[in-house]
């Protein structure tokens, strides 16, 4: 028998297609390095890594909302149809409802996430050197998620949107000397309109998100640089005895178990709990009764409003809110402050300076819901 | 009327009965799935010579036992006590046509028992291989008590054409086997017995990550992989039984389930789609959590991640069940008993000799208890009493068994915004039930004689609009009797 009809042992024939195509594409944009990264980056293993998942979750309910804000998108009308628009969605359109229902959960599960995540990166003293660009570029992401929960808020214009918004304006225009000048400039005027619908919708889909995936990049390109911080309690222990495990793929396929679970909390709270729509905004009408901005909004509200009745006039809403930005900035600036890596007086400082912060923010919230009965 | 009523504020009677049951369907088919995984465990590590295997096993076996022995026993008696509470009619009817099959399944039961107990207590007493014959008499008990109360539950959804000609003819109960291997009963059967197999998984999760990784890392692994694969079988092939079971259902039934992809609408009109939405997205992504969180990380699989399948687990039986018992409406038994007690043949002779004709609850005498807080201190001729009681019985038997005044599903809420005269055009809608009515396919028919009608639209308004005097003017007089 001829050899040549023999079979020989074939390497390439033994590979399977996936191995091929990864290897044409391997190639020519070098996947095999950025594995390699992946794999040579570890996560430290210790009782508070529950903590380092929170970062992933914010980013995946990210995602959740640019993939249905974008599916929205094919229907929503900004101007004077907004509202028509929503309630076809809502209504007419086949699952418009859930996607609606989903973008609205998951921009409140995402704003909850970055608080936590930005608890437990204060609490754990992850702000630390060489991190503290890492706190900035966060503190950025927090004031900008919110500020797309805000934006968005308004767009279905059904008068819990309207009345909200028109209250929620508030809190700027108590700032003081600029405070009424930005807010008409945002507001496209002395009064929530059409206007004030076609500038919050440019914020929420072109401007804010321009803004947004930079510094989201920024982050994320940190992260990587710097890995995972220790809390203080792991940093004491000697290297022997911190345990690690490698980002590649043991973390990352955690942090995916992570997402599908935030993706069957928000399937369950969109689904059995819709969002509803409220009747058309009329601005002639009364407010709703108990009308009040959104729970992540609750507890600067409720400061301005204790303030108001404490100091009536405009000078008790211009100290609330001055108060208020000064906790932010003293917030911001806490690496600065904090910056021993071991434990001390300055940590302590900054450890209750956070449960300070923490339980005004609960307190307050929870004043505020109790103030509107 | 032959039953006194089961008040339950704010969750309803209903709920009572989903609390339970949903609690009872996680346990009792780990029950059943359970009883499989044990003797196949037990044969391999048998046949491997593990007695590593064999020490975590008798550990999961004191789980299972103490978690179907107890749980499992004290929450199925729990259903019947809930059901004949809230559900008198409906019970009695399943207990007239399946007392026998319920005989069969107790048989079942005490054997099941007595063989779990046996299987736990004689572990290290009972020959090897009797043993493990012990464990699969279980396994096979356990499976039975599934293919008998299938047979009733599913008898529910679809009784069957041969059922349903006998029905009222007081001769059902010739047509037994009919009734028990009714058209849902096959695609059912194969459902549950899939979901028992993966609750056995979910169940072994959650003891195999109790398995320190550090002391036995390999037992870890091998348990965690062997019991996460017990979820795969019913993942592929749940979906290809769902359609099955679907195509068994009457389309009438079918047709609940499309009425939410479109709307939202408000409360029970879209239920059953939002339920199965959460059904389809839980059962998709559970494999999928096991496989990232115990497969390729089983030695990071601690006791939180185990929970988090439990969690899946649960909002997918949750909703499944929740949803199944919505398919069904607006019958409590298929064709024949609406879900307020009526039988559909009972309706005709209620609209025209009244429905509270032969009630033995109706008390004229003295006002309603529930109306006293709206309308306390005022005077009340006693005849507006005794038609405000009139009204309270019509809206606990006809409308209590799915909604509250104020709390799940509230009327309080749902007729918000209505005078009387709209009260009482909504009431002739629904006794109408015209083909075109948007309630006709969720919500029986509102039976009664006129006046009985006129009597629930007064009790409505009272408790939403506290007007209890507006339809005779002589009713607001001094010295009459007060609530």
């Amino acid at each position: 028998m001829d050899a040549s009809w023999s079979p020989k042992p074939d390497v390439a024939r033994s590979r399977s297609l996936a191995t091929v195509i990864y290897e044409w594409v391997d190639e020519r944009l070098g996947l095999e390095e950025i594995l390699a990264l992946a794999r040579k980056k570890t996560v430290p293993d210790h009782k508070y890594s529950f903590w380092y998942y929170w970062g992933g979750l914010s980013l995946f309910f990210f995602f959740v909302q640019v993939f249905s804000g974008v599916l929205l998108l094919v229907y929503y009308r900004p101007g004077p149809e907004a509202y028509e628009s929503v309630r076809q969605i809502t209504y007419d359109i086949q699952f418009g409802w859930l996607i609606r229902s989903a973008h609205s959960w998951s921009a409140n599960l995402m704003v909850f996430a970055v608080f936590v995540h930005m608890f437990s990166v204060y609490f754990m003293k992850a702000y630390r050197k060489p991190r503290e660009f890492g706190w900035w570029s966060g503190m950025a992401l927090l004031a900008l998620t919110l500020l797309f929960g805000f934006s968005g808020y308004l767009l279905p214009m059904d008068d819990l949107a309207y009345f909200a918004t028109k209250v929620g304006l508030e809190i700027p225009a108590a700032l003081p000397l600029v405070g009424t000048f930005l807010t008409d400039i945002v507001r496209g005027g002395p009064e929530v309109s059409e206007t004030t619908i076609q500038r919050f919708f440019a914020l929420h889909v072109v401007i804010l998100p321009l803004i947004y995936l930079p510094i989201l990049a920024f982050h994320l390109w940190l992260v990587q640089k710097h890995g995972n911080a220790l809390p203080p309690s792991e940093e004491a222990k000697p290297e022997s005895e911190r345990r690690t495990i490698p980002f590649f793929p043991d973390f990352f396929s955690l942090d995916l178990g992570m997402w599908l679970i935030a993706l069957n909390v928000l399937s369950i709270l969109a689904s059995l709990y819709p969002w509803q729509l409220g009747p058309q905004a009329d601005p002639l009408a009364p407010a709703p009764v108990g009308i009040h901005p959104e729970w992540y909004f609750m507890s600067q509200f409720q400061v301005l409003k204790v303030f108001g009745r404490w100091f009536p006039g405009a000078a008790g809403e211009a100290l609330g809110i001055s108060l208020f930005t000064l906790a932010i900035v003293i917030w911001a600036a806490i690496p600065l402050f904090d910056t021993r890596t071991a434990g001390g007086r300055r940590a302590q400082i900054a450890t209750y300076f956070g449960y300070f912060a923490l339980l005004g923010m609960i307190v307050f919230s929870i004043w505020g819901y109790l103030d509107l009965k | 009327m032959n039953y006194p009523f089961w008040d339950v504020p704010l969750i309803g009677s209903g709920w009572v009965i989903g609390i339970i049951a949903i609690i009872h369907v996680m346990v009792s088919h780990f029950a059943v799935g359970g009883g499989f995984y044990l003797p196949m465990a037990e044969a391999k590590a048998l046949r491997e010579g593990r007695e590593d295997w064999l020490r975590a096993l008798r550990d999961h076996a004191r789980f299972f036992i103490i978690l179907t022995g107890v749980f499992g026993a004290m929450s199925g008696v729990g259903i019947w006590f809930a059901i004949g509470l809230a559900h008198p009619e409906s019970t009695s009817t399943l207990i007239h046509n399946f007392v026998f099959g319920w005989a069969i399944e107790w048989v079942f039961f005490i054997v099941e028992l007595t063989a779990a107990a046996v299987y736990y207590y004689g572990w290290d007493k009972l020959p090897r291989r009797t043993h493990l014959i012990v464990g699969w008499i279980y396994a096979f008990c356990a499976w039975m008590s599934l293919v008998i109360i299938n047979g009733i539950l599913t008898f529910m959804l679809t009784p069957g054409a041969s059922w349903l000609g006998a029905a009222g003819t007081g001769q059902e109960a010739a047509y037994f086997w009919q009734a028990f291997f009714n058209p849902t009963y096959f695609p059912s059967l194969v459902l549950r017995t899939l979901v028992c197999i993966s609750m056995a998984g979910v169940y072994a999760l959650i003891t195999a990550s109790r398995i320190d990784p550090l002391a036995e890392p390999q037992l870890k692994d091998e348990l965690i992989r062997w019991s996460a694969k017990w979820l795969l079988p019913s993942f592929i092939l749940v979906p290809f039984c769902f359609f099955w079971y679907l195509a068994s259902v009457p389309e009438s039934q079918r047709a609940l389930l499309k009425l939410g992809i479109s709307t939202i609408g408000q409360g029970t009109f879209t239920q059953v789609t939002r339920a199965a939405t959460v059904v389809v997205m839980t059962s998709a992504t559970i494999l999928a959590f096991v496989y990232f969180s115990a497969w390729r990380n089983s030695r990071h699989f601690n006791l939180g991640r185990a929970l988090c399948v439990l969690f899946l687990a649960f909002a997918a039986t949750a909703s499944a069940e929740h949803s199944r018992e919505m398919l069904r409406k607006p019958f409590v038994i298929g064709e024949h008993m609406y879900s307020n007690g009526i039988r559909k043949q009972e309706v005709e002779r209620f609209n025209r000799e009244g429905y509270l004709t032969n009630s033995m609850w109706l008390k004229t005498d003295a006002p309603p208890v529930s109306l006293r807080r709206v309308a306390f201190g005022q005077p009340v001729e006693p005849e507006t009493a005794a038609n405000l009681a009139r009204g309270e019985l019509m809206f606990r038997g006809q409308c209590l068994a799915c909604h509250t005044v104020n709390g799940y599903r509230p009327i309080a809420r749902l007729l918000q915004g209505r005078d009387r005269q709209a009260i009482m055009a909504f009431l002739k809608t629904l006794h109408e039930n015209k083909p075109d009515s948007p309630y006709r396919s969720y919500m029986p028919p509102l039976v009664g004689t006129a006046d009985e009608i006129e009597a629930l639209a007064d009790y409505l308004d009272a408790i939403l609009n506290h007007n209890v005097k507006r339809r005779s003017d002589h009713l607001a007089q001094a010295d009459r009797a007060t609530f």
